[in-house]
Parts: structure tokens; sequence; C-alpha cells
């Protein structure tokens, strides 16, 4: 019962960092109406950020996050400015291989950069573990943790309470009437795509301390938040952080007791099926995959 | 696309020719000179390594165009094409070095393989729209890859398999690059053949019908998973053969690189960066992209990884902002133009069409029903759309429908056509042996004779007007000469001969009503629901759509007809049915319906009855 326990408290604290990555996905698919798939190279550059940022600088790693969020938000509006904007009325397909264009092409220009080393960050104390009764738990998990709950309720509150907030729902609610109700839909876009941005900026701070960076780390990472935002409903800010927690604890329970490189087997194939017999999400939260 | 528009006129059969005449045609001969020095180059220069250069570029263009019959003819962005090309490779692999069977049996192993493995990822994924549907691909793609890591005992799990050192022909391996670079080149040969042959055939044009509108695809009888299932099932196939003999030829397997995900997406860019749904865009990608990355790696050496990837990328991002529909796409229409000015060319041949003779109404009789709906009910939640609203059609009637808007209209039409499935009632159709059916989908209504227009004007824009109409020709003639002689005799009934060549989005709407109703005819149907032919149109064209309307019944088809313009309905009905707030308030002759009270109420409202009695 101990190591179920365990294996739980496990999945739910991965489950915050995938919230936080898959969040920023969630909210760009829902708002701009395209598929970033090169969100995960953008936490792959945020965390090559913070790694340069500790290593020259000597900043901690959460002081990073700092820059890192700036650095990555300017990223994100850049992205929809110049790569997305123009093709805001092509057709589906070609959106896609904009941002799988943009994805290969930072994949590679970090491999040419920083070869295809790993780096890491060394934080012993946040690596550390806290022990209560049998179950211990890694410190930088719990921040982690914590930021997602604290990210998940701003960006809604944000969303809800602000005029920007509510410009940007109204825009993801009809692109062609917000407009006439003066807002500015580019801009709208290009704040949205930045604020996606600068979650996965969040994120590569706090997974810099436990994980190492390498050029095609990303790839994992935004295969998994895809699962994450289609299992809780594209375009759901909440769905994405119950997705998120699901697929941890899935992800935490198969390696053990199935097998642990058959773990991404198993939330694959809830993805299918997810996607194909509950197009809406686990909880009818998205907008539907047909 | 620009290469398919000018097709339309110059491929009729060229009828007297010789033999081989075909080979006469520039298009043709040009082409298979371009392989040929293609295939020369490696041989002249005799470097081993330009011979690997281009049995590269062969095999990727191969692949490309075997996944552009999916991502570009049948519009379903596949990024997991390895999956297919792992299959065969394994297959072929696991064959040769567990029961000693030569590669080429292993290949078509693995191609029957892939095949069913096709039918079965996208029988469920083809639902999914977009992105959804590449993530169902590259999901499967993953599970495929991890359980290719994971079985160990089989695959030889992350550390790869040897392919075993036999050579010979048998054996597909070489110890000469000449052989090598024959089987690539019969590959990309084989891959665009198929292409070319689907791209010419009935199975193309359907394909095409569907990626642009599938609604209007499947009005003209076209079951649409059927025809995306079989491009999955040819493009698979090809993609595994192609993956068991790249497999023999790297001569080491290894289940990241056989079900790589960045691979896929190369495959795919290829084809995008040659221009998506062309005979000749994957390759000409490929041309473009793949050597300037092996020359930029042979320069820069090892200390360049990831540069070649970052071209891709880069190469892929500027084309998708800049060049859109590719290469070919963009530039193939001038080449082409250039190519038909060279010797042998056909010259445009047009089928002539005699005149329409006008004014020939000769009196129909009035058969039995041939088209009845009893008691069709049909809720979107609370809203009761139609209530137990029944209707029959006689042969050679032409049946008026009216009724104030949002009365239910569409929605009776949606169900007379399969469109939408009522929730209670049943629609009878008697088929042309005289059977009565009860058909359910949209092309099982077609098969049975009904044919339909829509109310908002559904075009397959980017064909042409000819394509447009050929689509529908294809119901009843098979084969493509016969489709398009078909469609210019249609072309001619309604108006648009002249206009044969012209990009159907840039028709005028008068002209895309006449295009959807000529697309229907084309089918042949015995039955035909046109849905406001005459809306947002000027008085002389109301007067050509009576017409043609008119002439439409002379040939024998009956007819139900929804149109708010009062006049022109009442002067071609033969019965009229009213419909109010979703159900059949009226119905008679035009002159019974105009006096009835209850109709006059339901468009002038309750004021105006009792105006008129005081």
């Amino acid at each position: 019962m101990d190591i179920f326990i365990q294996l739980l408290i496990n999945g739910l604290l991965l489950g915050g960092l995938y919230a936080i990555i898959a969040v920023g996905l969630t909210l760009v698919f829902g708002v701009v109406k395209v598929a970033n798939f090169a969100h995960g190279e953008l936490l792959m550059v945020g965390m090559y950020a913070v790694y340069l940022l500790t290593k020259h600088l000597g900043l901690h790693p959460y002081v990073a996050a700092g820059p890192a969020v700036v650095l990555l938000f300017i990223i994100g509006v850049a992205i929809q400015r110049f790569v997305i904007q123009p093709l805001l009325n092509a057709e589906p397909e070609i959106q896609i291989f904009a941002t799988v264009g943009l994805s290969t092409a930072l994949m590679n220009l970090a491999l040419l950069v920083f070869g295809a080393n790993m780096f890491s960050v060394q934080t012993p104390a946040l690596r550390a573990t806290l022990n209560i009764g049998e179950i211990s738990i890694v410190k930088a998990n719990i921040v982690m943790f914590v930021s997602s709950l604290i990210l998940v309720s701003g960006i809604h509150l944000f969303l809800t309470k602000t005029y920007l907030g509510r410009a940007i729902r109204a825009t993801s609610q009809n692109r062609i009437a917000a407009p006439l109700m003066g807002i500015n839909v580019n801009k709208v876009y290009m704040v949205t795509f930045g604020i996606g941005s600068a979650c996965v900026g969040l994120a590569a701070a706090l997974i810099m301390p436990i994980y190492t960076v390498f050029p095609t780390i990303g790839t994992y990472f935004v295969l998994t938040a895809f699962v994450v935002v289609v299992l809780g409903g594209m375009g759901s800010i909440w769905g994405a952080f119950i997705g998120a927690m699901i697929i941890g604890i899935v992800d935490s329970m198969s390696g053990y007791y199935i097998a642990p490189d058959l773990k991404e087997v198993v939330y694959f194939i809830i993805f299918i099926t997810i996607l194909i017999f509950r197009p809406t999400g686990l909880l009818g939260l998205g907008k539907g995959s047909e | 696309m620009n290469q398919e528009k000018g097709d339309a006129s110059t491929s009729l059969p060229n009828a007297g020719g010789s033999p081989f005449g075909w080979f006469c045609d520039p298009r043709v001969y040009m082409s298979i000179a371009g392989l040929l020095i293609l295939f020369m180059i490696p041989v002249f220069s005799g470097s081993p390594f330009i011979y690997h250069v281009f049995v590269t570029i062969f095999l990727y263009g191969a692949l490309a165009t075997a996944w552009n019959i999916v991502g570009g003819y049948a519009g379903q962005l596949s990024l997991g094409h390895c999956s297919f090309y792992g299959i065969g490779g394994y297959t072929a692999v696991l064959l040769m070095s567990n029961y000693g069977l030569t590669p080429w049996f292993g290949m078509l192993v693995g191609a029957i393989l892939s095949a069913a493995v096709g039918v079965a990822i996208s029988y469920p994924c083809l639902r999914l729209r977009g992105p959804f549907f590449a993530l169902g691909t590259i999901a499967f793609l993953e599970v495929f890859r991890l359980m290719a890591t994971h079985q160990k005992g089989i695959t030889g799990g992350a550390s790869g398999l040897i392919v075993p050192l036999k050579i010979g022909w048998q054996w597909m391996i070489f110890r000469d690059k000449f052989p090598y670079l024959l089987i690539a080149m019969s590959f990309l040969v084989l891959t665009l053949i198929v292409t070319l042959i689907i791209k010419n055939s009935k199975f193309g044009y359907y394909l095409i019908a569907v990626r642009e509108r599938e609604d209007a695809a499947m009005a003209l009888g076209i079951n649409s998973v059927k025809m995306k299932i079989y491009a999955v099932i040819i493009s698979s196939g090809l993609t595994s053969m192609i993956g068991s003999f790249h497999a023999i030829y790297t001569t080491f397997i290894e289940p990241s690189a056989m079900f790589s995900l960045a691979f896929s997406i190369q495959i795919a860019m290829f084809a995008l960066i040659g221009g998506l749904g062309t005979v000749a865009g994957p390759l000409a990608g490929t041309l473009l992209v793949v050597p300037l990355t092996e020359m930029a790696r042979g320069w820069l050496g090892g200390a360049a990884s990831g540069l070649h990837g970052f071209v891709y990328g880069a190469v892929l991002v500027i084309v998708v902002l800049t060049l859109p529909a590719g290469i070919v796409g963009r530039f193939g229409g001038v080449i082409s133009r250039l190519i038909s000015r060279l010797p042998g060319a056909k010259t445009t041949c047009v089928p002539v069409v005699t005149a329409v003779e006008k004014g020939s109404h000769e009196v129909v009789k009035i058969g039995q029903p041939i088209l009845v709906a009893n008691n069709l009910v049909k809720r979107f939640g609370g809203l009761v759309a139609t209530d137990k609203v029944s209707l029959e059609l006689r042969e050679g009637e032409i049946l008026g429908v009216i009724g104030p808007n949002g009365a239910g209209k569409t929605t009776v039409f949606n169900q007379l056509s399969g469109f939408l499935p009522p929730d209670s009632g049943t629609v009878e159709v008697v088929d042309a042996s005289g059977a009565k059916v009860t058909p359910k989908t949209p092309h099982a209504f077609a098969g049975a004779g009904v044919g339909r227009t829509f109310q908002i004007v559904q075009p397959f824009g980017k064909l042409t007007v000819i394509e447009n109409i050929m689509i529908g020709a294809f119901n009843k003639h098979p084969s493509a000469d016969a489709a398009r002689r078909k469609a210019y005799e249609i072309a001619n009934q309604v108006g648009l001969y002249e206009d044969c060549n012209t990009v159907a989005s840039s028709l005028t709407i008068g002209g895309l009503k006449r295009l959807e109703v000529g697309r229907v005819l084309a089918m042949e149907p015995r039955i035909l629901l046109l849905d406001e032919v005459m809306a947002g149109q000027n008085h002389t064209d109301v007067q050509k759509a009576i017409e043609m309307i008119r002439r439409i019944r002379s040939s024998g088809i009956s007819i139900i007809a929804i149109e708010h313009n009062m006049h022109a309905i009442m002067s071609i009905s033969d019965r009229v049915v009213v419909i109010n707030s979703g159900s059949v308030i009226a119905q008679g002759s035009p002159k019974e319906v105009v006096e009835n009270p209850e109709v006059l109420e339901a468009y002038l409202g309750e004021e105006y009855t009792h105006a008129q009695v005081a």
C-alpha cells in the first residue's frame, strides 16, 4: 500500500510539470486555433537559457525563471507575428507544417550550437528528499506542483477577470465578430501566443534542477503535452490541469506495474482512444477533434 | 495543382494515333529524359558518394511520392508514415535472418501487413480533422517504435539488427552500387506511375473531390471513407516496400531509425515543398532539399551535425510562408506550358456539342410515386425541426417546396438525401430497376438515383468547371474520357460551355448555382432535389434557371425544388407543398395553394388575412 501511495504522489507531482507545459499549449490551441508542434522546442530553448544563466551569471535556476519567462514571451510573440499571423487563413495542414518546420529548425539549431551533450544544473538542495513516514518526496517536485496550481489559477483569473482576458476569450469564440467590438485580434493572438510560450519558460526553470537538457528533449514533452491536452479537452485550461494529473499518475503507475519502457505506450493508447471515442476530452470540456 | 488544370483540355484521346503515339507527347518524353539524366549522373561520375546521394534521392523521392497519395491527393496529413516504412523494413529483415527468406518475398509480406495496419489505423482516425489526424498518426508511430524497442526477443530491441550479409540478386545485397541505383530508380518510377494513373482516373478525381468538399462529394455518390481507405492501402503498401529495400540497403535497422518521427516529418516535408497533390511535386521537393543538405554535410563533415535538419526546417518554414502551393504548384503551370510548345504536343480538342433545342417542353406524363417520405421527425435538442413531414414525388413531376425562412425545408432535404438521419419516419425511393429501397447514407441515396444541390453552393473550388462536372459524370461513366465527354455535354446544357476551363472558384454566383446543378445532372439521377437554385440571382439568371429546370424535367428527371421566388416556383411546379414550423400546412396545385388562407397567414401574418376578409 505504501508503494501505491508513493506512486500516486509521484504521479500527481509529475502531473504538475505536465500541467505547466500543457496549459500553454491548450491556451494557444483554444484561442489561435493552431496546434503548436514547436511547443516542446520552446521548452528546450527555455532550458538552455536557464542553463546558461545559471552557469555564466551564477543565478539560481528559480531566479533565472524571470528572464526565461520574458525571453519565451518575446519568442512566442515573434512566432505569432512572423509565422502564424500570415498563415491565419491558410489551410490547417499549412499551419501544421509551419510549426513542424519551426520545431525541426529549432531542434537542429540546438544540435549545431550545443552538440548532442546533456547539460544539467547542480542544485543539491532541490534534489534532496523530504521524508514523511514511508513517503519521500523530491523538494523540487513540490515547488513544481505548487507553481502549477498558482499558474493555472492565475491564468483562469486573468481570462475571467481582466479586460484583456475577456478579449482573448471573445476572440477565441468568434474571430470575425471580435474586431467589430473593437478588439485588436492580431494583438490578442500575439499576447496569447506569448503567454502560452512563457508558460514553458517557467516550466524550464522549474525542471532544470532535476532534468538534463539536450536538443531532442522537446519531442518527448510535446507529445506528452498533446496527450494531456486531448485528454483534458483541447482549449480547456482546467481540463489540461486534470488531464496532466491523470497522465502523471498513469506515467508513474504503469512505469512500476507494467514496464518502465511501456509507460508511454499506455498513455498513447489512452490518447488514441480519447481522440477517437471522446473527441471533446474525458470531461467533455474541449472543442472536439472532428 | 496548375498541372492538373492544364490537362483538362489536352489529354483527350488522340483518335487514330499510332500505338506508340503516347510517346510523342512532349510531357511524356521530357519526363523520361529528365529521369534518365538523373539516373546517368551517378553512373558517369562513378563516385560511391554520388551513387549514395542519388540512391537516397530516389528512395526519398519515392517515399514522398507514395506519401503524397494520402497526404496530398486524399488530404490526410499523416506524420506517422514511418509506421509502414518500419513494418516493411522489419518484416523483410526478420524473414531473411530468421527463416532465410528472400527480401523480395519479405517485401511483399511487409506490404500486405502494412496495408492491413494502414486500414486498421486509418479507419478510426479518418474522422479526425486537421491537427488531430496528424497527432493520431504520430501516436501510432510512437506505439510501434516503443513496442519494437520493448520486444527485444524479436527485434533485438534498441540495439537493432544487422542484416545478414548474403550477396546476390536474391538477397538484394550487392558489391557494386549500380544495382542499388537501378532498384531505387525502379521504386521511384513505380510510385510516379501509380500516382499518374490515380490522377487520371475516376479514383483520383474522387479523392480530390473528397479532399476539397466532403459533403458535396458524398452528394455525388462518392463513398468518402472507402476512397480514403483505398488511398491509405496503396500508399502504405508502397511505403512499406521502399522501407524493406532501404533496410537491406543500410544493412542495419533499429527502432529509432525505422519508426522515426523526424523522418516521417521529412517525407511529408519533401512533398509539401514540391507541391501537395501534384505528380512531380514530391520528387521536385526531394531534388531541391536532399542534394543541398548532402553537399553541406560533405563539406562540413561531422562538425555540422544538425545542419541538415536545420536547413530542412528553415526551408519548410520559408516555403510555407512564401510558396504554400510548393514548387510545382507555383511554377508547374509555366513549365507545362513551355513543354507543350515542343513538337508532338496534342492540340486542344473539345467535343463538338449541338446546341440545345429551346421551347420543346412537351407535356410530360405524371406517373407513379418515385420518392415517398413518411412522417419524418427530426429534433435538434428541444427544437422540432420537422414534425411528421410526409410528401411524395411522382415520376415526371416538378414538386415545389415553399415556406418561410426557418420552416425546415432544408432539414427535409437533408433527410431526403441521407445527410441527416430522421429520428423517426422513412424515405422510400424507387430505384432504376423499379424496386423500392430505403437508402440511409448520402452515397446510397445517390446510388438509388437521387441527386441534390446545396443551398450554399459547394464547388470543388480548385478544379475547373469541366472537372467539377466530371466528378458527377464518373457515377455512370467510369473512364475519364467518357466522363469528360459527358461533362462537356452537361456544361452545354447548363450554359457553362464557355467557362469549361475556368477554375470553379472564379465563377459568378449564378454560374456556381448552375455548376452545382450541372455536376449533379452529370450523375444522371432520376430524382433531383434542387435547394434554392434561383436565390440571390438577377432576373435574367432566374429566367435561365427556369428554362433549365424545364429542360431537365423534359429529359425525364423528376424534381423537388425548394424556392423562395414565388413567381418562378408557381410557374414551373405541377404541385406545391407548403412547410411552416416544421409541418406540412398545405399542398396541391399552385392555384389551390396561393388561395389557401393558412398559407397566406404563414407568409403575410394573421392581420393581413383578417384585413383581407374585412
